[in-house]
């Protein structure tokens, strides 16, 4: 045990000192945020490239004229088209050349369909393209317009009546057994939890095989088993990378759960939040983070994880997923004497992890179809299908008996693995056949 | 045909040991006797069954029948950090630092830090690698890390020492200086040291006893000097200036001529065969009347030699038997 510990030590010290790791781990969630931060930063670059709008109301329907001033008009409703930093409207009957338009400064030209007010239709030419925030932005002050026009032409309401009793409806799905809300989303998270676990598992799964790969090569092997077992050595070397892949996960767990608090910090002080609120529409009384989660459709989702079940039960089939795998892994790192040589065994290795993949891609859209269920019973594809199911709920006997065949799975693998590798980690000078690896399993002693 | 001196205990004894891979015999029934605070050469060509021999007595593999005894007792996982070993082609690991790398294999063979230490920063002093404890071992030279290699094979005191090829690898100034540790290995602390190697000239400078094993079986062993007196067999060079012919007449019925070698100037060399009822000073006054003796000495005989004939030997009466 002592030993085994010790093995396991070296294992896992001389991987997550490396700088590779120490970098990979403390940047992995930061140069994800990083990316999104960037790209939301060069969103908001673009919108602040100001738009100047020239807004042509041939028919003079929500515009009148300024006295004096031809050519230029006021809005009807001043209110609907309200000052913003990035968009800036004149208003004008009469229509620009397309020479006048390239001379003119006005980025975008809106010119009103006759029949507005049926039609609902506008044209904006432009002569380089608007960000959508512009194009948006245009689409809310006419609609508005345009409905208060109609309200007041063809009812007796007042605006604000109208607009209260506006209805917009959200609809919510459930599952009629265990209550659970909007599935759809939350296979979301169940996938990017498998893309995770398959992530991790071929990364440090690969680790194990060269790991073991290296000891043979430089006949290290021979005198660590001279006094550890073979069998205790490859699982002390699993055990050692499987722990380097844990404290990553749970790294980059931690750093992501701060840097979204931070986050959320960010977005309630800084006002962002009013923002997003107000151009998602979102009506919600205080205006702090959690509350914004809640009432956004796409993002209460993130409220409605059981992210302590998520987490608890992806550490476990991570932990038993890579013990399969890995030890597949070792088996194979055992047999070969370079990587190239192990190219050819590995592919029936990595299919069923392979599979797990695609049908993570097709069960994403079905969560609880028969596909999914079988799936996550059969141990080569459960660590990673069971994710997807955790996430949008699954009872809970369902978990506990795959997890059962998961570790029975797992005992027998490490077991048969081991003596594959036993024999192998002492063979020099041949490439075996999967058909001699498995004449290993028969060997005593 | 145990010829191993008895008046020494044994430190490892094997009996009719075999192995079996596949249809594979790599170890045949072979009996083996270490005796205590020696060095014990192990001999064989390329596949003989060396490496199985060795990895069982290092507690890799175990034998299929026969026994192994260790200091008087059946050999088992005990043993463990009574044993050293030091095997061919070895390396070290890549990513860690020379003295971390080394006291990670003490503390698999059980030593506790503090112990560790002490006893690696003698050694590093010793072999003169004192300042590369913290360097990488990319940065060490191949003889380098074989002193590296060596000092982890030792660091636990074993009683008993497998080494495999220890001097490959090593210039010759270093390998004097291994040769000497060896040595004194085996002079100050009494370790028993198995000792693998195709190196004849190491066999004639440092083993006591040696064994050659071919095909997985052993065909010669003994200690080094009376398998020299063995194949020896009463030879004698003899070099004289005089005429041959009247030389061999000289010779009588006693003594057989094996060959003869003309040197020029009239000068000989002969190699004689001489029974033993013959003692070489009459022999010598015999042929004193006849040609002029320049100089007479038992012929040289080399390990290689010794090996050279019994691995024939042994091929020789393979055919026969078969």
């Amino acid at each position: 045990m002592n030993r085994w510990l010790i093995v396991v030590g070296r294992e896992f010290k001389t991987r997550v000192r490396k700088r590779a790791f120490i970098i990979a781990t403390l940047l992995g969630p930061i140069l994800m945020v990083g990316a999104i931060v960037v790209i939301a930063f060069l969103a908001e670059q673009a919108t602040h490239s100001d738009a100047k709008v020239l807004f042509v109301d041939h028919n003079n329907l929500i515009t009148y004229s300024l006295s004096g001033s031809e050519g230029v008009r006021i809005p009807s409703c001043t209110e609907c088209f309200s000052e913003r930093s990035f968009l800036e409207y004149r208003f004008t009957n009469q229509a620009l050349t397309t020479e006048e338009f390239i001379d003119s400064d006005f980025t975008a030209m809106l010119e009103l369909d006759d029949g507005i007010m049926q039609s609902a239709k506008a044209v904006l030419q432009y002569e380089v393209a608007p960000s959508i925030r512009v194009t948006s932005a245009i689409k809310r002050d006419l609609g508005e317009a345009v409905e208060r026009l109609r309200v007041k032409n063809e009812s007796s309401l007042d605006y604000e009546t109208y607009k209260r009793l506006k209805v917009r409806i959200g609809l919510v799905t459930q599952d009629i057994v265990t209550q659970d809300k909007n599935v759809q989303h939350k296979t979301g998270v169940g996938f990017a939890f498998a893309m995770f676990m398959f992530m991790f598992i071929m990364i440090y799964g690969m680790h194990v095989m060269r790991g073991v790969i290296e000891e043979k090569s430089n006949r290290i092997v021979e005198v660590v088993i001279s006094v550890i077992k073979p069998e205790h050595l490859m699982s002390a070397k699993m055990a050692g990378i499987g722990l380097v892949g844990l404290t990553q996960i749970l790294v980059w767990s931690l750093l992501s759960w701060i840097l979204f608090i931070a986050f959320g910090f960010y977005a309630e002080s800084s006002g962002l939040l009013v923002n997003l609120m107000s151009e998602h529409g979102t009506q919600v009384a205080t205006t702090d983070f959690s509350s914004f989660l809640e009432a956004s459709d796409d993002l209460n989702v993130l409220m409605q994880i059981d992210w302590l079940m998520m987490v608890g039960w992806g550490a476990f089939f991570y932990v038993a997923g890579f013990a399969l795998y890995s030890s597949l892994f070792a088996a194979i790192g055992a047999a070969v004497e370079s990587e190239a040589d192990a190219q050819y065994l590995l592919l029936p290795a990595m299919l069923p992890l392979m599979f797990s993949y695609m049908v993570n891609m097709m069960i994403l859209e079905s969560p609880e179809s028969m596909l999914a269920t079988v799936c996550s019973f059969i141990p080569f594809t459960s660590p990673i299908t069971m994710m997807i199911r955790l996430s949008v709920g699954v009872p809970w006997w369902h978990v506990v008996i795959s997890a059962l065949i998961l570790i029975v799975t797992v005992y027998i693998m490490i077991k048969m693995a081991g003596k594959v590798y036993k024999t192998g980690i002492l063979m020099y000078g041949k490439k075996p056949t999967l058909r001699e690896m498995f004449r290993w399993l028969m060997y005593k002693n | 045909m145990n010829t191993v001196n008895d008046s020494k205990p044994s430190a490892l004894e094997l009996v009719e040991v075999r192995k079996q891979y596949g249809d594979h015999t790599a170890l045949d029934g072979v009996s083996l006797n270490v005796p205590e605070a020696s060095i014990f050469g192990l001999l064989g060509p390329n596949g003989a069954g060396k490496t199985t021999l060795i990895r069982m007595v290092a507690g890799i593999t175990g034998p299929d029948s026969g026994s192994i005894s260790f200091f008087g007792k059946y050999l088992t996982s005990e043993h463990i950090n009574e044993v050293g070993y030091l095997p061919e082609e070895r390396g070290l690991y890549k990513n860690m630092r020379v003295g971390e790398q080394a006291m990670y294999f003490a503390r698999l063979r059980g030593m506790s830090k503090a112990v560790a230490r002490k006893e690696l920063l003698d050694w590093f002093e010793r072999l003169e690698v004192d300042g590369w404890w913290n360097r990488e071992v990319s940065d060490l030279s191949k003889g380098m890390a074989q002193k590296i290699q060596f000092i982890v094979a030792v660091i636990h005191k074993p009683k008993f020492l497998i080494l495999d090829e220890p001097l490959s690898g090593f210039d010759p100034i270093n390998a004097a200086r291994i040769r000497k540790e060896i040595i004194r290995l085996r002079d100050e602390h009494g370790t028993t040291i198995l000792l693998s190697t195709h190196d004849m000239s190491s066999v004639d400078e440092l083993c006591d006893h040696v064994a050659l094993i071919n095909h997985g079986r052993k065909i010669l062993d003994g200690p080094v000097n009376s398998l020299r007196e063995k194949a020896r067999a009463g030879k004698i060079d003899l070099i004289f200036r005089g005429n041959l012919i009247s030389f061999t007449a000289a010779l009588g019925s006693g003594a057989v001529l094996h060959s003869a070698n003309s040197m020029g100037d009239n000068v000989h060399e002969v190699v004689l065969g001489l029974p033993a009822s013959i003692p070489i000073e009459k022999f010598l006054k015999w042929v004193t009347t006849e040609v002029d003796v320049l100089s007479c000495s038992p012929q040289s005989v080399s390990m290689d030699d010794v090996f050279l004939r019994a691995v024939q030997d042994s091929a020789a009466n393979k055919i026969e038997q078969s």
